[in-house]
């Protein structure tokens, strides 16, 4: 520890005293499509090709989706889409195990790697059926998935599900707020701005947002 | 805000992307020294990420798998000669890069060289003048020794820009992001991490000189502890490159610090923080 403090230390290679997960069998190489993502990610630390593979088919769409909502560009989503994707494959020391969920990482870096490209780009996007903060709920599926696991799609769609009721459940106002600062890469100052609302009432819904947004989902599970 | 930890409120702005750019750098700057506000900030980034989910979801193109694939490198695209396209023509651009930056330093070199041969005959010439002079030559003889010590120094820097240039076309190398710890300092730097040549550069602009007696150090976290990559110094126009060679036995660093230490340098880091390097603790890439 050095005399103003270190940060901890953590990450895949430190994995072996930090986290355990368990091996697959070698029995069960061949079906990489049931491993939990951090197994993946193992796997792909070591340069499993299949098991990046597997990993892109789990969260590709998600990862898009995500992008395409931001950036409101199909170009532009498939260029972040490979981008995050490539950047897991080169550095998936990136992803500290130990600090949280897979997806929730790889869903903050992608939403990152997309503000990032709308703010260099300096524009704007248009929001995907209409305006700010209503997902159009009657879209999806816009397509019928073929997941290679069942269970972790079954999974995944109980978590889209219990974001999308939360954020039901908030009042319209928080939710706009949130999502103009979330998907729109805007600051208060600048949502107050475009809200023709005081700064301080853009905090106020932000704050009051996230505590009913925390609160909900930890009901939810 | 370095001395006060961050609160549930600030660490939800910071998650959600909503901070002006002054209170997201405090922020910022207090993460990467603070363990337990990371730990709150990283709950709230959780929480935040979690909005991406609400998407309406969308089918990529089936071709985007290929191009992840083929720009991965794990396998090369068949009937999509458009991504080959792209990486011929990204080769193509690299190709251009490096040979517009060798060109220009071959230009410049040939400049300074020509410059300096200039030089060295306007000072034969005035030696030639001044034989009977002692004192006159003896000044005009150590200005020709600093101009080969000159000499030798551009051509020490033009060979580590080469080094450097062949690091950032490296795919095994890291850009850091450099934050000042004074807000309202404009300087701004870079740590470039190089695993192949087990190299490391920090470069920075607008960087004070330090007075006598003091120096920069940087440092580097690695497993919990703080190695020191030796110290360096601006020049008068307030730009630093330092290089040096990764210590043994280490692969990888979590965070990285510049500190002010006295002249020579120190064993232990002590002095103030000047910049730190913050990409481990927010969940961003």
């Amino acid at each position: 520890m050095g005399p103003q403090g270190n940060p901890e230390t953590a990450g895949i290679r430190n994995v072996g005293r930090t986290v355990v997960f368990a091996r697959p069998a070698e029995a069960e190489l061949a079906s990489r499509a049931d491993w939990p993502d951090e197994a993946l990610m193992l796997a792909i630390a070591s340069r499993d090709e299949l098991a990046f593979a597997v990993l892109y088919d789990r969260y590709v769409d998600l990862v898009y989706s995500a992008s395409f909502r931001i950036l409101a560009d199909a170009g532009l989503a498939e260029d972040t889409s490979q981008d995050v994707f490539v950047r897991l494959w080169r550095r998936p020391e990136a992803f500290i195990a130990d600090r949280g969920r897979f997806l929730s990482w790889l869903m903050s870096v992608t939403r990152n790697r997309a503000v990032d490209e709308l703010r260099a780009r300096g524009r704007r996007r248009r929001r995907e059926g209409g305006p700010l903060g209503e997902p159009d709920e009657a879209a999806e599926p816009l397509f019928a998935t073929h997941p290679p696991d069942p269970q972790s799609t079954a999974e995944l769609h109980e978590e889209q599900l219990a974001v999308r009721t939360a954020l039901r459940d908030l009042p319209g106002e928080q939710k706009t707020a949130l999502e103009l600062a979330y998907f729109g890469g805007f600051t208060q100052q600048e949502i107050a701005a475009r809200l023709h609302e005081p700064l301080g009432t853009v905090k106020t819904r932000i704050r009051l947002g996230m505590q009913k947004l925390r609160k909900s989902l930890e009901v939810r599970g | 805000m370095t001395g006060e930890h961050i609160t549930q409120e600030q660490a939800d702005e910071f998650a959600i992307g909503s901070l002006e750019p002054a209170s997201e750098h405090a922020v910022t700057v207090h993460l990467a020294e603070c363990p337990a506000c990371r730990d709150i900030v990283r709950d709230s980034e959780r929480l935040a990420a979690r909005f991406a989910m609400s998407s309406p979801l969308r089918r990529p193109p089936s071709h985007l798998k290929d191009r992840v694939l083929a720009a991965a490198g794990i396998r090369r695209p068949g009937p999509l000669r458009r991504v080959a396209g792209y990486a011929r023509t990204a080769a193509g651009i690299a190709a251009v890069f490096v040979a517009v930056a060798a060109f220009t330093g071959m230009v410049w070199m040939r400049g300074e060289m020509s410059g300096l041969r200039d030089d060295d005959e306007r000072l034969q010439r005035k030696i030639d003048e001044a034989l009977s002079q002692e004192v006159e030559i003896a000044a005009l003889t150590r200005k020709l020794d600093d101009q080969e010590k000159e000499a030798a120094r551009l051509a020490d820097a033009a060979t580590g820009d080469q080094d450097l240039i062949v690091a950032l076309l490296s795919n095994n190398t890291r850009i850091a992001d450099v934050v000042p710890a004074a807000e309202d300092s404009t300087s701004i730097g870079r740590l470039v991490w190089d695993g192949d040549q087990k190299r490391v550069w920090f470069v920075a602009s607008d960087l004070p000189q330090r007075p006598a007696g003091e120096t920069y150090q940087l440092w580097v976290n690695s497993g919990g502890k703080y190695y020191s990559l030796g110290t360096f110094a601006a020049d008068p126009d307030g730009f630093a490159r330092h290089q040096t060679i990764v210590p043994e036995g280490i692969t990888s660093y979590d965070t990285a610090v510049v500190t002010i230490e006295r002249a020579g340098g120190s064993p232990i880091r002590q002095g103030p923080t000047v910049f730190l390097v913050y990409d481990l603790s927010r969940l961003k890439d």
